[in-house]
């Protein structure tokens, strides 16, 4: 077991540093970078030998590979370097975005699993094969629609309609409500559309109409013997859609106005904010890894025959 | 765009009316057809606004007393007058001033609607202007409808009410609060609020009047040398006071930049040597060159007044998240900030030092501003419609339509500057020859592609200045549409029209690229509608795809944009140079890889710059843009604005003279 987590700690170490570099040098080789993205803007009216020497300030005048070693030990040693674009340490804007973001995706995440789940339930148990019918509808249609579209309806409709939740100057709760309402839909239809067919797949085992036969209900079967094997294609699923959420904070986060990790990502690219970017990837990377890992350390705890296979 | 006219009051005093219907000459005005008669109310001491259209007259109050009779004649005829001399562009919203000393009527551009001499209806007055005022006085004779009158000065009517919080809508955080580099317009809802600056200059008229300096400058005779005379018992927000080796303090960073810092020398400021304190309340600054344009540079937001502790701040200190320990001298105080989302401005109760010229004195009239970024453009305008917020930046042209249907108003300030534009690259192989560039200029028809993009809120361009711009001449004789001419231009430059129709040169194919001017309204939009009009004379237009980014950089390089999209905003003289220079923004690549392509433009642009006595900079303005103009270097487009999107219970809502936001005078009518 422990050496199972050591092994994929690893593998885990190796995709952030692939990621790391990756994003360093595709940014790198871009034309321009954040120097004459914040500094070069006609705006400001400097000549290039002032954007030069600003550029010399702050070491982004230095070839390439020692940069690149500067940025890596900066990571290693948790120094995350500074914003190009506003000058503040990343470490200090990551850690003022995490909360929201972290509360934004949460529950969201929380929003499409009970979406997901009433879905399914509907759409597998409903005595109104009409209504079964619909159901199963849903989830194509859920992921097809976009997040940002989504977003703007639901606030002409919601707040500037009918007035139920305000957009400027909402509560902390009452500026959870939209947005996670928003990217939960595309979230849950993949989820429900994994739930119900292998829900589908689980009922039409033989093993159910042996306990069928037994004399077990509707809802001991299901409680009992269908969720559990029908829940994990969908663990896996809802492990990959992590990156779904992200895209979705880029999207609302900046519709509705909010901090987070999705704003900043927003504006680093807008801005070609390399330090900023860099990070992100790499928080990222994290998190996704993190929370794959969580999933397949999950699976033998939902399915005995997996104990098994990790133990030996 | 906007026209203004003084009069002297001394023989028709008192004026105190409230409300009063002035006829106007326009059949039609903006999108909305308007009675032939105008109400008109004083909206605070010293303020008349004469409304333009119906739902405005909702906030017409009752009257108090009439205008004399010739007052109405004159109100009448600047009216005709301002119809008159635009006829292309009309005017029809004017505001009158009102002092005890003087009126003066400035029309405010959003109501500008191109118009045709057949829209003046039969019975009003002519373009004859020796007409006007026979004719405007039997208009008035025969429409004028006064209301009745009660007693009462101007003030004690119009007494705003204090108290409250502003809820205003930025579409962008700010992201930097260091002065000289503070020209991206979200740092202006902060700075210009925030901090005092030692003149003030009058937006409307752009004249410089004292505020932290109590007189304007002593200058000397070949403008090297400015002393100014220190305001007492001005104080910061964080309780220190503001003295004369403080402002020398200011500008010695301000001047001279300070590299370790990675803090800039502000643009505003050329030649600046060192400041100097000469007594308690003197400071006197000097200058390498002569420095003309530094009196007004000390009103503009890039000079606005810090305290000792943070002038210490570095670049990052700057930064977005510090907004609470920036202390300046201002009405307001920045409250709160949540990073990269909203922030509050306070106003200051002991604030007692507004320049004397402005309408309102003391502290100021609202509690607080609320600052909220808002992105998306549909959310910004749905907060302001549904009464979410009170004020909104940056309504595009294509959702004013949105706007007018609601309540709130559309607000658009000129930035009287340079105009939004292309700048042709005149050291490069294809815009060497003059030929080709009037050929260009003349195959863009400028009204259709305002017409297809824009609004009324956006003027056309009449020279590479704006009409409301210090030094302004008019050269739209140079910017005619006149595709037959453009061919021709075009044939005598040797292009022969190639296969698929784009013309070449020697092998050369006519293509050339334009960048995307990222802050500039519909910049990828017009360009595309440009290009498909330059097409149809042969001349293939690419728009440079890319981020800021590459923009910025790839925009130095006239092998890979030939063409530059832009404009720039300072109401000083020393704008034109600014953009143009080779030392400055050098949007023409005029001196690209050392050698200057055009020396003379250099030395007009630099006596603009450099000639003490402000009659000699203005002759020098109108020949630089003469030269620009003639030498079709440059093809401006609009007047850019600055488009707010204002709640009609919102009163006293007002902009610096390049159009950023000021909370100063803001009270809330219930």
């Amino acid at each position: 077991m422990w050496s199972y987590v050591l092994r994929r700690l690893g593998q885990a170490l190796l995709v952030l540093f692939v990621a790391f570099t990756a994003t360093f040098f595709l940014l790198h080789y871009l034309p321009g970078d954040s120097v004459i993205a914040r500094y070069g803007s006609p705006q400001l009216g400097l000549s290039s030998a002032e954007v030069a020497e600003i550029r010399a300030s702050i070491g982004a005048d230095q070839p390439v590979w020692t940069q690149f070693w500067l940025a890596l030990t900066g990571f290693l040693t948790g120094d995350l370097g500074f914003s190009t674009q506003t000058g503040a340490s990343v470490s200090s804007m990551l850690a003022a975005a995490l909360p929201a973001t972290a509360a934004l995706t949460l529950t969201s995440f929380l929003l499409a699993v009970v979406l997901a789940f009433t879905i399914a339930f509907t759409s597998t148990f409903s005595p109104f094969a009409w209504l079964r019918r619909v159901t199963r509808a849903l989830p194509p249609l859920f992921i097809s629609i976009p997040v940002f579209w989504l977003a703007i309806v639901l606030i002409q409709v919601f707040s500037f309609q009918l007035g139920l939740v305000p957009v400027i100057g909402a509560s902390d709760l009452q500026a959870l409500i939209l947005p996670s309402l928003a990217i939960s839909v595309p979230i849950a239809a993949p989820l429900a559309q994994i739930l119900v067919s292998s829900i589908d797949e689980v009922r039409s085992q033989p093993f159910v109409s042996v306990v069928r036969a037994k004399g077990a209900s509707n809802n001991w079967l299901l409680w009992r013997n269908v969720l559990g094997n029908a829940l994990l294609p969908a663990l896996t699923i809802a492990g990959l859609l992590f990156g779904e959420l992200i895209a979705g904070a880029v999207v609302t986060e900046t519709i509705f106005g909010r901090s987070g990790i999705g704003r900043m990502t927003e504006q680093a690219v807008a801005n070609r904010d390399m330090p900023v970017l860099q990070a992100i990837v790499v928080l990222s990377a994290a998190t996704f890894v993190l929370i794959n890992l969580i999933v397949d350390l999950l699976y033998p705890v939902l399915d005995p025959r997996l104990r098994k296979k990790v133990r030996a | 765009m906007s026209l203004r006219r003084e009069f002297v009051l001394s023989q028709y005093r008192p004026v105190s009316a409230v409300m009063a219907y002035v006829p106007l000459p326009l059949g039609r005005c903006g999108r909305t057809a308007i009675a032939p008669c105008l109400p008109a109310n004083i909206v605070d001491a010293g303020r008349i606004v004469i409304w333009g259209t119906p739902s405005q007259r909702k906030g017409c109050r009752p009257a108090s007393q009439s205008f004399d009779e010739p007052v109405l004649v004159i109100l009448l005829n600047i009216i005709t007058q301002a119809a008159n001399a635009h006829v292309q562009t009309a005017v029809s919203m004017p505001v009158l001033h009102i002092t005890s000393q003087s009126f003066r009527v400035e029309t405010v551009n959003q109501y500008v609607h191109p118009m045709s001499p057949s829209h003046l209806r039969p019975g009003h007055p002519r373009r004859d202007s020796s007409h006007h005022f026979r004719l405007g006085a039997t208009a008035l004779a025969a429409s004028l409808a006064l209301a009745a009158c009660g007693g009462g000065d101007v003030g004690a009517e119009g007494d705003p009410e204090t108290g409250g919080t502003l809820t205003y809508l930025e579409h962008q955080p700010y992201d930097t609060l260091y002065p000289p580099a503070a020209g991206f317009y979200p740092n202006g809802a902060v700075i210009n609020n925030i901090a005092d600056r030692l003149l003030w200059q009058d937006p409307e008229t752009l004249e410089l009047h004292p505020w932290i300096a109590t007189e304007l400058p002593e200058v000397n005779e070949d403008a090297t040398e400015f002393t100014f005379t220190i305001r007492e018992g001005v104080t910061y927000s964080d309780g220190t006071e503001l003295t004369a080796e403080n402002v020398v303090k200011n500008f010695d960073l301000y001047g001279r930049g300070d590299s370790e810092r990675t803090l800039s020398v502000s643009e505003a400021i050329n030649n600046y040597d060192h400041g100097e304190v000469i007594d308690e309340n003197t400071v006197r600054f000097h200058f390498d060159e002569p420095a003309p344009g530094f009196a007004q540079a000390t009103s503009t937001i890039n000079s606005g007044l810090l305290s000792d502790e943070t002038l210490d701040h570095t670049q990052e200190d700057f930064g977005p998240g510090n907004a609470t320990t920036i202390i300046g001298s201002g009405p307001f105080v920045v409250a709160e900030e949540e990073l990269g989302t909203e922030y509050t401005l306070e106003a200051r109760e002991d604030y007692d030092w507004a320049p004397e010229e402005h309408h309102h004195q003391g502290p100021a009239l609202i509690d607080a501003v609320n600052v909220i970024v808002t992105p998306e453009d549909s959310v910004r305008i749905g907060s302001l419609v549904s009464g979410q917020a009170d004020v909104a930046r940056q309504i595009e042209a294509q959702d004013e339509e949105q706007l007018e249907e609601s309540e709130a108003e559309i607000e658009a300030y000129g930035t009287k500057s340079v105009n939004n534009g292309f700048n042709f690259r005149i050291g490069h192989p294809i815009l060497e020859d003059l030929e080709t560039r009037q050929a260009i200029i003349h195959a863009v028809d400028r009204e259709a592609v305002l017409e297809s993009l824009f609004t009324d809120s956006y003027p056309l361009a009449t020279s590479p200045l704006a009409s409301d711009a210090l030094g302004y001449s008019d050269q739209s004789e140079h910017y005619e549409y006149d595709p037959d001419r453009a061919i021709e231009l075009l044939e005598e430059a040797g292009w022969e029209e190639g296969p698929d129709g784009i013309r070449e040169r020697d092998g050369e194919r006519l293509h050339l690229t334009v960048n995307e001017a990222h802050p500039q309204p519909r910049s990828a939009e017009l360009v595309t509608v440009v290009a498909q009009q330059l097409r149809e004379v042969g001349i293939e237009l690419e728009l440079l795809s890319g981020d800021r980014a590459q923009q910025n950089e790839e925009a130095q390089d006239p092998e890979l944009v030939q063409i530059f999209h832009s404009m720039v905003g300072r109401a000083d003289y020393d704008v034109i140079k600014s953009q143009y220079h080779s030392e400055n923004r050098n949007v023409l690549l005029n001196g690209y890889e050392d050698e200057v392509t055009d020396p003379e433009l250099e030395s007009l642009l630099e006596d603009i710059a450099s000639l003490p006595d402000e009659a000699d900079r203005v002759v020098a303005s109108e020949q630089a843009q003469e030269y620009l103009a003639e030498n079709a270097y440059v093809l401006p487009f609009f007047e850019e604005p600055q488009v707010y999107g204002v709640q009609p219970h919102v009163l006293g809502f007002e902009t610096e003279s390049v159009a950023r936001p000021s909370f100063y005078a803001v009270s809330l009518d219930d």
